[in-house]
């Protein structure tokens, strides 16, 4: 469920991104993750999972501004409508057996495939967005999930899985059909944030699950020991 | 009979032939009824749009009919909507006409039907209408696919204030729906089972992505809604105005008004079209546009401006001609040239607009800010102006700006230039005056002048020259030169007479000369200094008219008197002055101001007139005098100020009030009774003569407590009323008494000194440690008197014959300090003098500055008989070595008294045994009491029992280890 529109204020998201720089900009202080040689997949991933929490705070001012542009019922906070008209729109909600049986590089490339639908998208809400501070927000939104994007291929480059190739004629665009009625439109609006929110939460949980996958061995020795001393 | 009946039955007949006839003719259609009528729908505008053709109209034919169009909505009898449709029908042509509806069409069925006639104007009443076509049913819902739920109309753009219908038409009849309205649920009205209307009245602008509405089923997720586009007027464009600035380009602007752009809708675009040249150009921006004129000459522009939305269009028309619409360009190459003391000539130049128009240039001149000059000017191309009447070395600023001179529309912008004139000499002789002071027998005279005014001085002034002629020596002249911009200078003098002359010079000449004589005598004294009120706007001044040539007056006065540099000042008045307000920004309020009004005679010699003096508003004094108080009696004492300065105060002084405060609040005469603001009372003396800086306070109270005050008053008031000094008056007889007891102070002082430096002489002559009977004056006197062979008492030689007791009760509760305790008790050992065989008398002495005390506790004579002997016994046994000491000392000193013949009782100061044996001690307890005695001069410290050299001492301390606990 997408939080209530103007949850946060946009002051809020800079002191957040100063919070992430500096999480960063210490990463590579953090003894398990500056070891010499090859640092493995490890701090990309890490840095990746920072990414997500960051890009789902920042969502949820964005998507507090942009309901609100829509107008009710659209920002009102228990709106919830079937999933009418958005079936393009990449899916994040999956069975949680079949989430746990994902292995890292289907994790991964659903990961990548859906980011790179959704940027596809959320770039199409760009261009057809009325107010000038609107355009800014989803610019800087686009421009941080493209990195996000940038950082999934970079976890996948470190573990060796080759990036998915999009199929020719299935790129998406934003075109709205003529049939396709405003409200519809809007509806699907919504739907592309509200799933992004969702997507953004479930890569967290993705990427919290490779993390701790890829920690180093010794680690997982002493976790596994202390584990028998109780 | 026969005849009727036929005639009946042919009529009949006829009848029904006609009859017959009639219907058929009405059975056919009539010629240009309507036919092939088709009915399509506009979802989008929610138009029916209706074709037809005119039956039977020949190809050729032209007719004007009219068509009555009748519309019903869910039946046929339900006719909402009846139009009759006038127009000229030609040949075979197919007719259209379009029917908005309000309601969506998707909501409900439609019918259309139509009758046509001949539109004969004259009789619309006779028309012969055909017969009405059949209903075509127009019925979209069955278009609509097989969703549960639909909202009508979808994403409609109406205007601000329109009445819109919403409907919805739901598939099941078991749902309960329910519609919104921006969240807001509406009260609909249900046209058929499934279908339900909502009219939205005087709708307005919300947002620009739209005013959703959206309908759902309760118990259900379904959704469905429709977005409705509230688009704001478009308004017409204001001040719609076109001109040219070069003849090449029109500009036209106007106010555009509210933006109608939104998400569905782009804002209005505006067109821009020239109907006589029949061009047209669509604006690229909101509020103006450009527009290219025609190279042959057009003159005349007739613009039509059209802003247009998706709803609505709306324009606006100028007509003009070109040339009444020109906006000149701002003059350029502004130039001033022969540019004199007190002329310019201004040049500049305009842009081209072509051989036949003239320009009229406004120049405007600016002095210190001010406009001082507009001219106005026609100009073709080159614009001159000569600039007159200016003032030398001063600088000007000149604008000019042009408009069509024929037609006026608008002035350029202006272009601006400044410029200075050149100088000239000084136009005045400088204000001049002195101030003279006579130092060892010379003149010093300290000259002042005034800047020259900008006016004045034409130009910067660079020095000032200052020729000094002595009267007496036509010849001898001295010439000094004062760099500007110093403003004095200071001559010395011998007391002669000089004419000065104080000239000001700048860069192209110097200035009249001001003329001034310094004789050596001022001549200040003699007049007497008047006082003047002065008010916030001044001071007035007047004085008496001098007889005689006068050539003028002149007040000086100084506007910081309280400071060194007085800042001297000075005020020119013509000879036939006598007063003047002399005001100045520097005047304060509690200041003393003096001024001094000179007369200018022919000679230019000043010579004082008058003096005046005074504040230009007085305050209350603020300080009151630091006094002095002397002579302070027993009834009286001087209170004296005599360093007050009447003349440094923010007032006037008048005199001075003495408050005396007393405890006896009485007021003597000369005095009154005054109550102080902190409401203490206290008799107040008023000294009337601010001279008088001495008072003396009498009647007054020997050892009385009083407090004064002195502070000075004036027309506004007296001084502060600060801390009282406080006086006591002293004791009438004291001083007499003083005059006794200090000697008596001094010579007891002096004798104890004197005794000081010779006590041990004293010591030895009054009170010795050791008395020695050699020394002893008693002995030399009994020596003188009775028997010259008289010596000194042996001890040996001395029995004892009395034992002095000291009679000690224990435990009896009274002091050991008591003199009855230690009264001592002497027993007689041996029998009288009759009896007594010993060697010689005993000589008893009593040591008076003996401490009682002491020797009650610690005397060895003084040793108390015990009442239990064993005791006594038991703490001497254990003192053994001690008394063997004691005894020894005893026995010396024994043996050194002589026997004695004398018949003196003496008591030893030694304790010592009465014998030498030592047995006998123990069992005779009181004896070591000895005939002599002498009784202790010191206190032994309680405690103490350390041994001693002295045996009394070492007794005192035995005894005093068994009744410690008595004299602790």
């Amino acid at each position: 469920m997408l939080p209530a529109a103007g949850e946060l204020a946009a002051g809020d998201s800079w002191g957040m991104l100063a919070c992430l720089c500096a999480v960063l900009w210490h990463l590579p202080a953090v003894p398990a993750l500056n070891r010499t040689g090859d640092p493995g997949p490890g701090p990309s991933i890490q840095k990746t999972y920072d990414l997500t929490r960051y890009l789902e705070h920042q969502l949820r001012s964005l998507a507090g501004t942009y309901l609100n542009y829509l107008g009710p019922p659209f920002n009102e906070p228990d709106f919830n409508p079937p999933r009418l008209g958005a079936e393009t729109l990449p899916r994040a909600t999956v069975n949680l057996d079949v989430w746990r049986s994902l292995n890292d590089k289907l994790r991964l490339t659903q990961n990548y495939e859906a980011y790179s639908h959704l940027l596809c998208y959320l770039r199409g809400l760009n261009r057809q967005a009325a107010t000038a501070e609107l355009r800014r927000s989803l610019a800087h939104f686009c421009t941080s999930l493209q990195g996000l994007l940038g950082s999934i291929a970079g976890v996948m480059a470190a573990l060796g899985y080759p990036l998915p190739q999009p199929l020719p004629g299935t790129e998406p665009t934003w075109a709205p059909g003529p049939a396709h009625s405003d409200f519809l439109q809007k509806m699907d609006d919504f739907w592309l944030l509200k799933e992004l929110q969702t997507w953004l939460w479930r890569s967290a949980k993705d990427f919290n699950r490779l993390k701790k996958k890829m920690q180093p061995p010794a680690a997982a020795v002493t976790l596994h020991l202390e584990a028998h001393g109780f | 009979m026969a005849v009727f009946s036929v005639f009946q039955t042919t009529f009949f007949l006829a009848l029904l032939s006609l009859r017959t006839l009639q219907s058929e003719v009405l059975s056919e259609p009539l010629p240009w009824a309507p036919e092939s009528l088709k009915v399509s729908i506009n979802s989008t505008h929610q138009c029916l749009h209706l074709q037809w053709s005119v039956h039977n109209l020949a190809y050729h034919q032209e007719l004007k009919m009219v068509f009555q169009i009748e519309i019903s909505r869910i039946k046929t009898s339900n006719v909402i909507w009846v139009e009759n449709y006038s127009t000229t029908v030609k040949g075979n042509q197919l007719l259209h006409w379009s029917w908005e509806s309000q309601l969506p069409l998707e909501c409900a069925k439609h019918f259309i039907r139509m009758r046509s006639a001949v539109d004969d104007a004259t009789t619309p009443e006779q028309r012969f209408w055909s017969n009405w076509s059949s209903w075509e049913e127009v019925d979209v819902q069955n278009s609509l696919g097989h969703e549960p739920l639909f909202v009508f109309p979808k994403d409609k753009l109406v205007e601000e204030g329109s009445n819109v219908t919403i409907c919805y038409v739901s598939r099941s009849q078991q749902n309960n729906i329910s519609c919104y309205l921006e969240g807001v649920r509406m009260q609909g009205q249900q046209l058929d089972p499934n279908v339900s209307m909502f009219n939205l009245h005087n709708v307005a602008f919300i947002r620009e992505t739209g005013t959703n509405i959206y309908c759902k089923v309760d118990r259900g997720d379904d959704i469905k809604g429709i977005v409705l586009f509230v688009s704001k007027i478009l308004e017409e464009p204001k001040d719609f105005s076109c001109e040219t600035r070069d003849f090449q380009t029109l500009s036209c602007t106007w106010d555009p008004g509210r933006d109608t752009g939104l998400l569905k809708q782009l804002p209005q675009s505006y067109t821009l079209f020239e109907s006589f040249s029949g061009k047209k150009t669509l604006c690229k921006h909101k509020g103006w546009c450009n527009w290219q004129v025609a190279p042959e000459s057009q003159e005349m522009y007739n613009f039509t401006l059209t802003a247009e939305n998706y709803l609505r269009k709306r324009s606006v028309h100028i007509l003009f001609n070109l040339t009444h619409r020109v906006h000149p360009m701002a003059p350029f190459n502004v130039l001033f040239k022969d540019v004199s003391v007190t002329n310019a000539t201004m040049t500049w130049k305009v842009h081209s607009t072509g051989n036949y128009y003239t320009l009229l240039c406004q120049v405007e001149l600016y002095g210190e800010g001010k406009v001082i000059q507009k001219h106005n000017v026609s100009v073709k191309v080159n614009g001159e102006l000569v600039l007159s009447g200016l003032e030398p070395d001063t600088e000007y600023s000149a604008q000019v700006r042009c408009a069509n001179a024929n037609h006026f529309w608008k002035w350029s912008e202006w272009t601006r230039q400044n410029f200075t004139t050149v100088e000239a000499a000084p136009s005045e002789a400088p204000d001049v005056w002195r101030n003279v002071k006579s130092v060892q027998g010379y003149c010093v005279v300290t000259l002042f002048w005034k800047p020259l005014s900008r006016l004045q001085a034409n130009g910067e002034i660079l020095f000032y020259n200052i020729v000094v002629e002595d009267l007496d020596r036509p010849s001898g002249l001295q010439l000094l030169s004062v760099p500007a911009p110093a403003n004095r200078t200071e001559l010395t003098l011998d007391q002669r007479a000089y004419q000065i002359h104080v000239t000001a010079n700048n860069s192209v000449g110097t200035s009249p000369a001001s003329v001034l004589v310094v004789s050596g005598d001022p001549g200040d004294e003699e007049v007497e200094e008047e006082r003047v009120k002065g008010t916030e706007d001044g001071f007035s001044l007047s004085w008496k008219p001098q007889p005689g040539n006068i050539t003028g007056y002149i007040v000086e006065w100084c506007d910081r008197p309280r400071d060194p540099l007085c800042d001297l000042q000075w005020k020119h008045l013509g000879p036939n002055t006598t007063s003047t307000v002399i005001s100045s920004d520097a005047f304060r309020p509690g200041v003393r101001y003096n001024f001094r009004i000179y007369g200018i005679s022919t000679e230019m010699v000043p010579y004082l007139l008058e003096k005046k003096t005074g504040y230009s508003q007085e305050l209350a004094p603020s300080d009151n005098p630091r006094v002095v108080m002397s002579n302070l009696t027993s009834h009286s004492f001087t209170l004296s100020w005599k360093d007050y300065s009447t003349e440094s105060q923010p007032s006037f002084i008048r005199g001075y009030h003495v408050y005396l405060k007393s405890k006896a609040g009485q007021c003597h005469p000369g005095s009154e009774k005054a109550v102080l603001s902190d409401d203490s009372v206290c008799c107040k003396y008023k000294i009337d003569d601010p001279k008088q800086k001495m008072f003396v306070v009498g009647n007054l109270q020997p050892e009385s407590f009083y407090e004064f005050l002195v502070t000075p008053y004036s027309a506004v008031g007296e001084g502060p009323h600060g801390a009282f000094t406080k006086v006591t008056t002293p004791d009438e007889y004291s001083p007499m008494l003083i005059r006794i007891i200090l000697p008596m102070i001094f010579c007891i002082l002096l004798i104890m000194i004197l005794c000081y430096l010779k006590s041990q002489w004293m010591k030895e002559k009054c009170y010795p440690d050791i008395p020695d009977p050699y020394k002893s004056s008693v002995l030399s006197l009994i020596k003188s008197k009775e028997n010259p062979r008289l010596t000194i008492m042996n001890i040996k030689d001395c029995v004892p014959d009395t034992i002095e007791v000291v009679n000690k009760h224990e435990g009896t509760g009274k002091s050991p300090t008591e003199p009855e305790a230690a009264k001592p008790t002497y027993l007689y050992l041996l029998p009288a003098e009759e009896s007594y065989s010993g060697p010689g008398p005993c000589i008893c002495f009593e040591n008076f500055t003996y401490n009682q005390a002491a020797s009650d506790s610690a005397s060895c004579g003084h040793v108390p008989v015990p009442t239990k002997a064993p005791s006594q016994l038991g703490l001497l046994t254990s003192s053994e070595n001690l008394l063997t000491a004691l005894e020894k000392n005893c026995m010396n000193s024994l043996e050194e008294i002589p026997a004695g013949e004398s018949s003196l009782n003496y008591v030893s100061q030694v304790a010592s045994p009465v014998s030498g044996d030592k047995s006998s001690l123990p069992t005779n307890p009181p004896q070591p009491e000895l005939c002599s005695e002498y009784k202790m001069q010191m206190a032994i410290p309680l405690g103490l029992a350390a041994p001693s050299s002295s045996g009394s001492s070492s007794l005192s301390s035995i005894t005093l280890l068994d009744e410690g606990e008595h004299y602790h």
